[in-house]
């Protein structure tokens, strides 16, 4: 990167977070009482300076921001998956969701809540089961997706529609035989931040950062891998331990966004690939501005979630995926006629 | 620094060996070209180098060191690769593209040094590519592609250069261009292993040749050894004239016809063509093409005319260039006019060296399957009107006339039909 691209990419991190903090404050304003910006702002103060809370104050600092902040870190995660998936498979349409990776971490985490303990357990389990799910996953579709060493488009998409497909039935099975948990379950598996709590934000937050830590040491060589694994490998990358170590961090920060708001989709496939279309495919750059864009999305589909029907909430699932399907189809579409990375 | 690149004995190939047994030294400063048909095994050779094929037995080596045993980042600063093009669907831009090239010399936490910009700089002006560096290369055609990823191998800093078919996308002037760099890198120390297809190519800058076919290593050695009628006949099915290129002197192919599909037939109808200066040449290939036996009048090799009869196997009396026709050659032309079940005598500038040709189809006296291909005109003759008295005299014993090779051809499919 050159010094104009560090001051771009500067420039781009500073705009994005800017934009992510004033989505916060929105998200944390709108609901069912409504806060004025200045009272959410205050609130923050008194909260960090340990003052005594007012009820409203109460409200914000205990529901409504750990909402916000979880919803914003389930969604960098979602989208920090997307660009790591989306490189390593050269193909714009890989996204957790329609890899079934995300199926697979739902899998993992719906155990561990049906046969999980209590206390801290209740709380690392999921996620933990939730990786494994994800990378078990991720490693199956890959090698159904490989005839030869090749992956076609097609293979990977129709390879993730099938485990995903399967790897639901089999969540939906144990639900059934654990019938007494089943509504609490199928909420969640739904996607939703209901009852979000700040344990929670920090088991997101610390999986995240570790998920993203190793990738973006590894840009440089994600950026080679886009002109495939045989020239990358010609130019100096070792490719196996590379794609080894990215796949790890991809699931990683999946089963963190999952195991605590179980299967949104589309926002770990658009919002890369929106990013990739105005600030170019250079990793360096790319995963820490769709980082920021997948946070910025999430905690705005959160209130459009909870705003839209108020005072019933939609899982935010639903909204994610009613603005991506038709996104999709348009790449899908695009796709054929070669799409650019 | 240099370094040696050798193969011993190596068989490489993937689920099962493509090429066996090869053993071939690329050394410092030499430029190796490998040639072949169609999958044959040339860019597996190649891949083999850099992992991309496996290497089943004997051993492959840079520097005396097992390929498999260095580590990734240490092999590509020694060994680089232009592979062939393949279309790049990714929006960096070119100098980005280029700047890859770098990736082994820049640390894991650090930026492009100025001694890395440089290597980028250098590489882009030797491929003659800099007006380029800001464009985005999913948007460039395929021959500037092939250049910037030249130019991506070249920033690597390689003391090996792997090519694969390093022109194929260029235009000629480009093509002379890369070779040329390529060359004045091997000055430099550079060893180069490069497949071509284009066999004047080959021949113009490689040192060395080497022939890939049938799953193993043919033949190597200077273009002038590899490169001959026989050769091309085995390894490519090709009936050739080799020639030497007039201003570089190198070696230099001019394919005639395809070997097989009944071409160069070994019986059939046969037909002597007398001609001389070139003007032989087009008439002699069209009559292989239609599966016919093609003899000639006596002919210098030096002669287009000779040189393609040759590479046809026309049977035909060989003389020295301007020498005249001896009465042995005579005799052997009318014994040729004789056999043939066909005979074309094309326009050509006739003197007193070959006007023997004419006299022997007097004595074979063919006139009924003779034909007069073009017109005999005053310029050509050079024999004070002997030639053209003959040609007239052929004309009146029944000859018939033909403007052009091609209708030629069509005469004489009537003829032999009759």
């Amino acid at each position: 990167m050159g010094r104009t691209g560090i001051r771009r990419a500067v420039v781009v991190l500073l705009v994005l977070a800017g934009v992510l903090v004033l989505a916060s404050v929105a998200g944390a304003a709108f609901g069912a009482v409504p806060i004025t910006a200045q009272q959410v702002v205050d609130a923050i103060v008194a909260a960090l300076r340990g003052q005594r809370l007012t009820p409203s104050q109460a409200l914000v600092v205990q529901l409504r921001l750990p909402r916000v902040a979880l919803a914003a870190l389930v969604g960098a995660c979602l989208a920090a998956a997307g660009t790591l998936y989306q490189a390593l498979f050269r193909n714009a349409l890989a996204d957790p969701y329609i890899l079934g990776v995300s199926s697979g971490a739902g899998l993992g985490a719906a155990l561990a809540f049906v046969f999980g303990g209590t206390g801290v357990l209740a709380l690392i389990a999921p996620p933990l089961a939730a990786f494994v799910g994800a990378l078990l996953t991720i490693l199956l579709v890959a090698a159904l997706a490989t005839r030869r060493g090749v992956m076609e488009t097609l293979s990977l998409l129709l390879a993730g529609v099938a485990v995903s497909y399967t790897l639901a039935a089999l969540t939906s099975f144990v639900l059934v035989v654990r019938r007494e948990q089943m509504s609490r379950i199928v909420f969640w598996m739904m996607g939703g931040l209901q009852g979000a709590t700040w344990d929670q934000v920090a088991v997101v937050a610390v999986m995240l950062v570790a998920g993203l830590a190793v990738p973006l040491v590894f840009a440089r060589e994600l950026n080679i891998m886009l002109l495939g694994d045989e020239r990358a490998g010609e130019l100096g990358v070792n490719v196996e331990r590379v794609k080894r170590v990215i796949l790890a961090a991809a699931s990683l920060v999946v089963s963190a966004a999952v195991s605590v708001s179980g299967l949104i989709g589309f926002v770990g496939l658009m919002t890369p690939h929106a990013a990739r279309l105005v600030l170019g495919p250079d990793h360096r750059l790319l995963l820490p501005a769709s980082v920021l864009s997948g946070a910025i999305v999430m905690v705005l589909a959160d209130l459009v979630a909870r705003v839209i029907l108020a005072p019933v909430e939609l899982p935010v699932g639903i909204v994610t995926a009613l603005a991506g399907g038709p996104v999709f189809v348009w790449l899908l579409v695009r796709a054929r006629r070669g799409p650019s990375l | 620094m240099s370094a040696t690149l050798r193969f011993e004995r190596a068989s490489v190939g993937y689920d099962s060996p493509v090429v066996s047994g090869v053993t071939l030294e690329v050394r410092p400063g030499e430029l190796v070209g490998l040639i072949g048909p169609n999958g044959a095994g040339k860019t597996t050779l190649l891949r083999a180098v850099t992992g991309g094929a496996r290497i089943f037995s004997g051993t492959v080596t840079v520097s005396e060191r097992p390929v498999a045993a260095y580590p990734r980042r240490e092999l590509a600063r020694l060994v680089a690769v232009l592979p062939q093009a393949t279309p790049s669907m990714f929006a960096f831009s070119a100098r980005q593209f280029v700047e890859m090239g770098r990736h082994t010399h820049v640390s894991r936490f650090g930026d492009l040094s100025a001694a890395d910009h440089a290597a980028v700089e250098r590489a882009l002006a030797l491929t003659d590519t800099e007006s380029l560096a800001g464009r985005r290369v999913d948007e460039l055609s395929g021959g500037d592609l092939q250049r910037l990823t030249l130019a991506q191998a070249l920033a690597q800093g390689p003391s090996v250069l792997l090519l694969d078919e390093p022109t194929s996308h260029l235009d000629l002037n480009h093509r002379l261009q890369v070779l040329d760099v390529v060359r004045s890198l091997t000055n430099e120390g550079l060893a180069v292993l490069a497949v071509f297809h284009d066999l004047d190519m080959a021949a113009r800058y490689s040192d060395r040749l080497a022939v890939v076919v049938g799953g193993g290593l043919a033949e190597q050695g200077t273009p002038g050894e590899v490169l001959t009628r026989g050769s091309l006949r085995r390894v490519f099915g090709v009936a050739a004239v080799i020639g030497t290129d007039p201003v570089t002197g190198s070696v230099q192919v001019l394919p005639v016809v395809r070997a097989g599909d009944g071409a160069l037939a070994a019986n059939g109808p046969r037909v002597l063509v007398i001609s001389g200066s070139g003007s032989g040449a087009s008439l002699m290939r069209l009559l292989t093409l239609e599966g016919l036996r093609v003899s000639a009048g006596a002919l210098s090799l030096e002669d287009t005319d000779g040189a393609v009869a040759s590479a046809l196997e026309a049977s035909f009396p060989e003389i020295g260039p301007f020498a005249e026709l001896s009465a042995a050659d005579e005799a052997t032309v009318t014994r040729l006019a004789r056999d043939a079940d066909a005979i074309a005598v094309v326009a050509s500038p006739f003197g007193p060296h070959n006007l023997g040709n004419l006299r022997a189809l007097v004595a074979a006296d063919a006139a009924g399957k003779t034909l007069l291909v073009g017109a005999l005109t005053p310029e050509l003759d050079f024999s004070h009107g002997d030639a053209a008295e003959i040609w007239e005299s052929l004309g009146r014993a029944g000859a018939r006339l033909c403007a052009s090779p091609r209708d030629a051809v069509r005469a004489i499919e009537e003829v032999l039909h009759r």
